[in-house]
């Protein structure tokens, strides 16, 4: 009975299946807000106002031709994307989705989390190496330049959080914000908004799969399902990058009256929004000005956070 | 201003170069048609574009005319506000011509334009390939020379 | 790292037609650019030898779709001048009109295309929705969207009648205010100057030298516009400035065209104001007396350039067309070398390319040895059988 219990919650709810539909959903709030702000409407047919449309894309993709093109390393190109689903799913099963994760929460999940991100960009890079194209070569070379900029100030900005609370287990932080982090750590919440949009791979920094320039990035070579499945992971990242920052900054599932799954869900809209909002408000940054943006700028504000929370956070909490 | 008064232009060409200027026409009060012999092209772009400025090259236009493919070239001062078309015969068997890259830089794509689609061989230019034809274009073949026939439905 | 070697084309989500830069890259660094035309190559200046004077309008319009009107017009011109007439005083405001609204419509367009060249897809979807307006008008005056055809041999055809011109009036306030938007917007977004300023920059003296054309020449303050130095129509009764920008990079360029389409507003406004009624053309014969001329007029991307040459038979002896664009890719070529991947959709696209334009495909079957241009059924029948649909 236990074990039934596990495995549902694990595959069904909160697990694999619903993490799947709330990345359709995901992906549908943000087509229809990126478009809203740029003056169109967006997905429209497929179901009510749209809302099948990723759907419907992924059905679309998974049918067509799955072409291995002859000069690529066929180990590493036909499985990345496996590996590339995977590890959102895993990382996801940590959020305290509903007030406790699915998979047990241990002190130091957190380190576990980002690791697992950093385990992503390197599939995208050996996804696009394994690819042997220029352009896909090109892409993953971005990809991790742009990695070396956006990952330490994510760390160092995730860090100020666990300092403060002095904890390093996600569902801890969540649970026990009596005010949320983005009262008192402002600039961590924007430099960990700013580097998850590099995270994800969203305009301003989609700069690996910037498509007027290098076709599609790392992603050239994929087509049909395998493709559907690198889609789908980027889906899977927003929903578990969303789900990170809600329960680092945003106090998790707490509030009145409703359920706490329902606030979680509410909380990652509302940085799903926050990130469609950036995208349509910039151009892309050329990989050198973003690198050199990082290092100059979102670094050091996170540095001071962490400072700001050593001593004055910590200081404040006691007093 | 003097300089740029159309006639004025010609008759100091003439005066430099006496008994090669072949002939001039006036075409509106702004562009005026030269015929110059082949072998002094050179020396006249080179006076034009010292002494009044005529560095601006807006094209090279060749024509078939049966016996002799007329080349025109087109120059004009900074302020582009005359044009002297200066107009050259070359043989249509022996189409050959000094290239006048070293002193209009601009003219590059027009001479390897010229020499894709009427075959005219520009002596001297960089990289005479091709511009504008498909790579697998048979040689010797000259889509605008008035033999090439056209199948018209 | 060794020189490699990125081919950008024939067929690229940054491009919109068919050519190809072979890129040889160190690293990022652009080190040298080789260019390969010839894939729209459509053999018109061949097919204006094979069809009428007033065919040649049509085939002309076919050209290029942005900048059609500039190449009926100065088709126009050329042969009015062979045929040594004066086109009546309100067609030549007409003509003006519609060059002038094209001209918005063509830089509206292209500050759109540099939006998504540089990913701002926010900045394309609004520009392209404000450039219906100017389409919503060419509608109204022509019945087309986009080719008007509203240029003939001695004058024009449609006429603009006193129920348009308030509609013309009010479309043309929007677009001001909506235009000194996007100029504002280009000047202060930082994005959008982190990726333009300084960026494929091409000094006066190279523009010079390498006879750029347009606002590529204008923005390296190079001041040459045909509409000042050879008037045509009656554009030197019309009182507008000659923008030029000294910045010589890519935004210079994207400012010259928005100070440009605020000009264009302008001029628009005073031809209706100095409009007068009367006849809009002129009967011409049907064959043009022997003679050549040249004729220029200043086209949305520079200066457009035809030759013609009458001997007094149906067709013409010849017809040669120097587009814009074909000027501008010596200076483009230059501008590439020493930036980076990420700058060659904003630099390619800030002379405004447009390649239907430079080349005007021809097919050859290698397996017979021909060469011949297929008609539609060939064509079609060939593409039945590639994909096994049965003849």
């Amino acid at each position: 009975m236990d074990l039934a219990f596990t495995l549902i919650r694990i595959f069904i709810f909160p697990g694999l299946l619903f993490l799947s539909i709330l990345a359709f959903l995901f992906e549908w709030i943000d087509r229809k807000a990126y478009a809203r702000f740029q003056n169109r409407i967006g997905p429209l047919y497929a179901g009510p106002s749209g809302i099948l449309q990723p759907i419907a894309d992924f059905i679309k993709l998974m049918g067509k031709e799955d072409i291995t093109p002859r000069y690529v390393d066929a180990l590493i190109f036909n499985n990345a994307p496996i590996f590339a689903v995977a590890i959102p799913f895993l990382a996801s099963l940590y959020l305290p989705l509903d007030g406790s994760p699915i998979l047990s929460s241990f002190e130091g999940d957190i380190v576990l989390l980002l690791t697992l991100m950093t385990l992503y960009t390197i599939i995208a890079f050996i996804a696009g190496w394994a690819s042997t194209n220029r352009f896909s070569t090109v892409g993953a070379a971005r990809a991790v330049l742009q990695f070396l900029a956006y990952e330490i100030p994510m760390f160092i900005s995730v860090a100020s959080v666990a300092v403060y609370v002095g904890s390093t287990s996600l569902t801890y932080i969540s649970m026990n914000q009596p005010v949320p982090m983005i009262l008192l750590q402002p600039i961590g919440f924007i430099v960990f908004v700013i580097s998850m949009q590099a995270e994800l791979e969203r305009i301003p920094f989609d700069i690996p799969e910037a498509e007027s320039e290098i076709v599609a990035g790392w992603l050239t070579e994929y087509c049909g399902p395998k493709l559907a499945f690198l889609r789908f992971a980027e889906d899977l990242k927003l929903v578990f990058c969303s789900g990170l920052a809600t329960a680092l900054f945003l106090a998790g599932g707490s509030g009145p009256i409703l359920p706490p799954l329902i606030w979680f869900v509410l909380k990652m809209i509302f940085v799903v929004l926050l990130s469609s909002y950036i995208r349509s408000l910039f151009a892309r940054f050329r990989i050198d000005q973003m690198v050199s943006g990082c290092w100059k700028y979102l670094i050091p504000l996170s540095i001071l956070q962490l400072i700001l929370t050593r001593f004055v956070g910590v200081g404040l909490r006691w007093l | 201003m003097s300089t740029f008064n159309i006639e004025f232009i010609v008759k100091d060409l003439m005066n430099a170069f006496p008994n090669k200027i072949l002939d001039y026409k006036l075409d509106g009060a702004r562009s005026v048609f030269v015929s110059i012999d082949a072998s002094i092209l050179h020396d006249v772009i080179r006076y034009l574009k010292d002494r009044y400025d005529l560095k601006h090259i807006t094209t090279i236009s060749g024509t078939d005319l049966g016996d002799s493919i007329e080349l025109i070239y087109n120059l004009s001062p900074l302020n582009r506000r005359i044009l002297v078309n200066v107009k050259v015969k070359v043989s249509r068997d022996n189409p050959h011509i000094p290239s006048v890259v070293s002193l209009l830089p601009g003219a590059v794509l027009y001479e390897r334009e010229v020499h894709d689609l009427l075959g005219v061989v520009f002596d001297g230019h960089p990289s005479l390939e091709r511009l504008i034809l498909p790579d697998d274009w048979p040689e010797g073949v000259y889509p605008l020379r008035k033999d090439y026939k056209v199948e018209v439905k | 790292m060794s020189l490699y070697q990125v081919p950008i084309g024939p067929q690229h989500p940054a491009i919109k037609e068919g050519f190809q830069y072979n890129f040889i890259l160190d690293g990022e660094v652009i080190v040298d650019v080789k260019l390969r035309l010839g894939f729209m190559h459509r053999g018109i200046e061949k097919g204006m030898e094979l069809r009428t004077w007033t065919q040649g309008i049509f085939l002309s319009e076919r050209i290029c779709g942005i900048c059609n009107v500039p190449h009926t017009t100065c088709y126009c011109l050329a042969v009015e001048k062979l045929y040594g007439i004066d086109v009546p005083e309100r067609a030549k405001y007409l003509r003006i009109i519609i060059n002038e609204l094209n001209r918005i419509h063509s830089h509206l367009l292209w500050i759109g295309v540099l939006g998504m060249e540089l990913g701002f897809h926010t900045l394309f979807m609004y520009v392209w929705r404000d450039r219906e307006r100017v389409m919503d008008l060419v509608e109204m005056i022509s019945g087309n969207r986009v080719t008007p055809s509203m240029n003939c041999i001695g004058g024009v055809v449609y006429d603009i009648t006193p129920e348009m011109i308030p509609i013309i009036r009010r479309n043309l306030d929007y677009l001001e205010e909506r235009t000194k938007y996007y100029k504002s917007v280009l000047e202060e977004d930082p994005s959008i100057r982190a990726r333009t300023v300084d960026v494929g920059v091409l000094s006066t003296d190279k523009a010079l030298d390498l006879c750029a054309v347009g606002p590529t020449a204008r923005a390296s303050n190079v001041k040459s516009d045909v509409r000042f130095d050879d008037p045509y129509t009656f554009y030197d009764m019309i009182d507008f400035n000659l923008i030029t920008y000294d910045t010589c990079d890519v935004w210079g360029r994207a400012m010259v065209r928005v100070d440009e389409t605020l000009e264009c507003i302008n001029v628009i406004r005073q031809a209706l104001d100095k409009m007068r009624p009367g006849p809009i053309n002129v009967k011409v014969k049907r064959i043009p007396p022997v003679g050549e001329v040249t004729a220029r007029v200043e086209a949305p991307r520079g200066e457009l350039f035809y030759y013609v040459k009458s001997d007094g038979k149906e067709t013409p002896y010849r017809v040669k067309i120097r587009t814009p664009t074909l000027a501008n890719l010596p200076s483009l070529c230059e501008m590439l070398k020493g930036y980076y991947i990420a700058d060659i959709p904003a630099i390619v696209a800030s002379i405004d390319p447009c390649y239907c334009c430079t080349e005007r495909v021809i097919f050859i079957d290698p397996n017979k040895g021909k060469k011949w241009t297929w008609s539609y059924d060939e064509l079609r029948n060939y593409s039945r059988k590639y994909y096994g649909v049965g003849v």
